[in-house]
């Protein structure tokens, strides 16, 4: 839903007084807004709250799992409402229609959209609030609201002498109405949007304060574990139920739709009891293949199947046959776990028709939807709170934790904490998919005629509509679940968004080539797969980036000299390409034992380029610098987008070196992190970011680090050593 | 069993199974949740408490080897309502993101500036590589480490100065 301040401000306006600022959608409830007498709180709109005691509350509407929500969506409100950041308390946002994604319209946070899609409405709510604010104070002055100013939560009298505090005026700021448009401050009068400054967070979460999902207690909690089959798909076939039973503090074992929960009086109980489970399995729909089938099961399905067309240009077919050379190279990406810090976790207490969870999640109506699926309950019955998130990178998109908690809650009617080991994290994740790609390119001399890119693997809705759909459509009834998720899926593009998941990055290939064709091979081997941090674009960019690599050195060009003259008419594309390349001295000779390589991408509308230099030291792979340029369009936060980007590169540099679940029989073989790594302290290069100065609408930064950051480090392994690696992770001795 | 501990310098009494996890017992019996759970194998360091003035990771830690010992969680490190150095320079650093790991790094860090108050920065690099961050705040953590490091002692000395 593109929403412009015009549309935005036509809803206000239209509510005749009752100062409701945000979309309502039809049929669906709204927050409460206005003046309560009795608490002295004014809610001008569904994110604001002032007291008559100056404290001011934000409904945070976007989680905050380290990518800074909570500091920049403040940032934003506060900006227009004329206060300190650091003086309004954000709190996260329950469950309501006015707290939807526009972009999505299902209240999460994912595809680095939080800013984008909050730039205007936030910043009008702040700007309504504070006219409002300066509305009653001329009242009371009788003089012209026009004449008036307002600075640090008061409102400051034409005689630039008398002011008024913010509480004072909320009563009497409750019954303006604005007439017209509401003038958002210009960018040079920001005082915080745009500035180097600290996180709000950073106090809780440096002193042990801040409250995860993990950490949320309630008065007679219990604690369960859920033991789940190894292969995917599994069902229980029995269990000693009586001997797990008899364990220590045990208090119920039994059947869940994913599994055996053991619900025990601790939760060190509970583990303990796991181990004494013995649990038979029925295999017959389980998950049965090993990694090398998928890759053959891909090879297959692309042989078989040219695929969909997703972008034509041109006449690829005619330009290969004329081109003088025919270059082809397949690329294969593994499946990748998330590995959030914080295991998945869910609270759930099942009571009086009527379930309240506490969880870590990325899309709390969904969460809804999952806990409503295994009660007696409707969505509505479902309160859902969100807490800091240790983590999310999309698995916190899937609410299967949420799922069992409610599922174990409503059997036991307690409040129960349930949370998943690392091993099981790791086992049971939905995975960032398997990939294949085949590309071809023409080359007439040194000239790039065509571009052929065929994608090979599965689209990420199809796991996600089972809770999606129904979020979409909270009237219809339970039962229509699943029937919802698969018309959804039919009524692609028209109920739901056009699967992007598979392709995205690809179709925006940005080079100037004349014959351009790229298809999707749809074809699904049955692993569990969601979002991961970059989606499609962590593996596209490895494939187009690499493959320009490629076509560079059969050109006989420098990398960077290649991309740069197929970049005509592409600004934004060179100047970060231009700055990375300066950032890195590419033009200077690099020390004895490593090499450069380069690589650009757009994602998520933020253009990042990156130069890395590394080697291989004691047969390890060694990244010694990245050097990397971004332009996300106007920066809320210079010191946020910053780490945001650094901490995409570490994210894509984990990947490209360590990265790799694998399956022997329908089951991962790894489970924790001595065989799945992370990235450390020791292994950390040296990270510049250069940001561009943009007045352009803001575009998000959570993602669109990661990348690039994969290919140009493969592009700087082959620099060193002439050896091209077309599969991750990257080997050290290839 | 019954043991007591010494945490953040209050005796605590506890009747519990000894092979229980440290970890466990700080966060569901004493409800000092600012400890994180992470692997359960001692592979991340999010858990990292001091334990008679040694990091150890809480989460492969029995309770019964820790009775009557002394331990200090992240809840136990500001002094006289002071926050620790370090807490103060991870706020001014703007260190977290997640901040999920962030405990268990400020612990870590803490015991290396107890045992050596001006570490360079491959002293830093060497002790905090055992706590994963995912999120990958590692050039922050050494930022606000390094920030500190050298100075903590001078700042003390100033603060008593100024005191008396």
């Amino acid at each position: 839903m593109a929403m412009n301040r015009r549309d935005f401000l036509k809803v206000s306006a239209g509510a005749s007084g009752s100062l409701m600022l945000s979309l309502s959608l039809p049929g669906c409830s709204g927050i409460p807004t206005g003046y309560t007498e009795e608490t002295g709180e004014w809610k001008p709109d569904a994110w604001l709250e002032i007291t008559r005691n100056d404290k001011i509350h934000f409904t945070l509407a976007r989680v905050e799992m380290g990518q800074g929500t909570y500091t920049g969506l403040t940032t934003l409100i506060a900006e227009e409402l004329e206060v300190d950041p650091e003086a309004i308390t954000p709190r996260f946002a329950p469950v309501a229609p006015e707290y939807r994604n526009p972009l999505y319209k299902l209240q999460l946070t994912g595809g680095s959209t939080s800013i984008a899609t909050s730039w205007e409405p936030l910043r009008t709510a702040g700007a309504s609030a504070r006219q409002m604010l300066i509305m009653a104070a001329a009242d009371v002055w009788q003089v012209d609201a026009a004449e008036c100013s307002a600075r640090q939560g008061r409102v400051v009298h034409p005689n630039g002498l008398d002011s008024m505090r913010y509480g004072q005026l909320v009563e009497l700021a409750s019954k303006q109405v604005i007439r017209g448009d509401i003038p958002l401050k210009p960018a040079r009068e920001w005082k915080y949007i745009g500035k180097q400054r600290g996180r709000l967070d950073a106090h809780a979460k440096s002193t042990g304060t801040a409250v995860y999902g993990i950490d949320v207690e309630l008065p007679g909690m219990v604690y369960s574990v859920v033991s789940r089959p190894p292969r995917y798909g599994a069902r229980v076939k029995s269990f000693n139920k009586s001997e797990v039973l008899a364990m220590p503090g045990v208090l119920d074992v039994f059947e869940i739709e994913r599994g055996v929960a053991i619900v025990a009086d601790k939760y060190w109980r509970a583990r303990k009891a796991q181990d004494a489970l013995k649990a038979e399995w029925d295999n017959a729909e389980a998950l049965s293949l090993s990694t090398g089938e998928v890759f053959a099961s891909y090879r297959k399905a692309a042989d078989e199947d040219r695929g969909e067309s997703e972008r034509s240009e041109g006449d690829y077919e005619n330009a290969v046959e004329k081109a003088g050379q025919v270059f082809e190279a397949e690329y294969s990406q593994p499946y990748l776990a998330h590995s959030t810090l914080e295991p998945m976790n869910a609270t759930a207490w099942y009571r009086d028709n009527s379930i309240e969870v506490w969880a870590p999640t990325q899309a709390p109506d969904l969460g809804r939807i999952a806990a409503a699926r295994v009660t007696d309950l409707s969505p509505g019955d479902v309160t859902i709170n969100t807490t800091f998130l240790g983590g999310g990178f999309g698995r916190r998109l899937t609410q299967d934790y949420i799922e069992e908690a409610a599922a174990v809650s409503y059997r036991v009617r307690k409040p129960v904490k349930l949370i998943w080991s690392r091993e099981e994290d790791t086992q049971h994740d939905l995975y960032r998919p398997a990939m294949l790609h085949r590309m071809q390119a023409g080359l007439e001399g040194n000239r790039l005629t065509g571009w052929h890119h065929q994608i090979v693997g599965p689209q990420l809705l199809d796991w996600y509509v089972r809770n999606a759909a129904p979020a979409q459509y909270p009237w219809a009834p339970k039962f229509m679940y699943d029937t919802l998720g698969k018309v959804g899926l039919l009524a692609e593009g028209i109920a739901t968004p056009k699967d992007m998941s598979a392709i995205e990055g690809a179709i925006e290939y940005p080079y100037n080539v004349d014959n351009i064709d790229i298809r999707h091979t749809h074809t699904d081997p049955g692993v569990p797969v969601t979002f991961w941090r970059s989606v499609g674009y962590s593996h596209n960019g490895f494939a187009v980036e690499t493959f320009m690599d490629e076509l560079a050195y059969e050109a006989g060009e420098d990398p960077y000299q290649f991309r740069r003259k197929l970049l005509a008419g592409q600004p934004r594309h060179l100047e970060v390409l231009d700055r990375a390349v300066q950032l890195s001295k590419w033009n200077t000779p690099v020390l004895e034992g490593r090499g450069r390589g380069l690589a650009l991408f757009k994602s998520f509308g933020t253009f990042v380029a990156q130069v890395v230099e590394a080697g291989v030291e004691n047969g390890n792979i060694r990244v010694y610098k990245v050097a990397c340029a971004v332009d996300c369009g106007q920066v809320v936060n210079p010191r946020i987008v910053e780490d945001q980007i650094e901490g995409g590169i570490i994210f894509g540099l984990t990947a490209a070196i360590y990265g790799e679940i694998t399956f022997d029989e329908g089951q991962p073989q790894q489970s924790n992190f001595h065989d799945y790594q992370l990235m450390r302290q020791t292994e950390l290069p040296e990270v510049t970011v250069d940001i561009v100065q943009s007045t352009e609408a803001p575009t998000g930064v959570g993602e669109p680090g990661v990348p690039p950051v994969i290919p140009a480090l493969g592009n700087a392994l082959f620099a060193l050593t002439g050896k091209r690696q077309r599969s991750l992770p990257l080997k050290a001795d290839a | 069993m019954a043991l007591s501990l010494t945490v953040n310098g209050e005796r605590r009494s506890l009747d519990i199974e000894g092979d229980t996890p440290l970890l466990w017992v700080l966060r569901d019996e004493l409800g000092l949740k600012g400890t994180k759970f992470g692997c359960g194998v001692g592979l991340c360091g999010a858990c990292t408490v001091h334990l008679n003035g040694q990091p150890v990771r809480s989460c492969s830690t029995p309770v019964e080897s820790a009775a009557g010992g002394e331990v200090t969680t992240i809840e136990g490190l500001a002094e006289d309502g002071q926050l620790h150095p370090l807490q103060k320079a991870w706020i001014a650093e703007g260190v977290p993101q997640c901040g999920y790991c962030q405990s268990g790094q400020i612990m870590s860090a803490a015991h290396l500036l107890a045992t050596n108050p001006a570490p360079a920065r491959d002293d830093i690099v060497a002790a905090m590589t055992g706590n994963l961050c995912r999120c990958g705040t590692y050039s922050r953590i050494i930022a606000a480490v390094e920030s500190v490091a050298g100075k903590s002692l001078a700042y003390d000395a100033q603060a008593a100065g100024e005191e008396r």
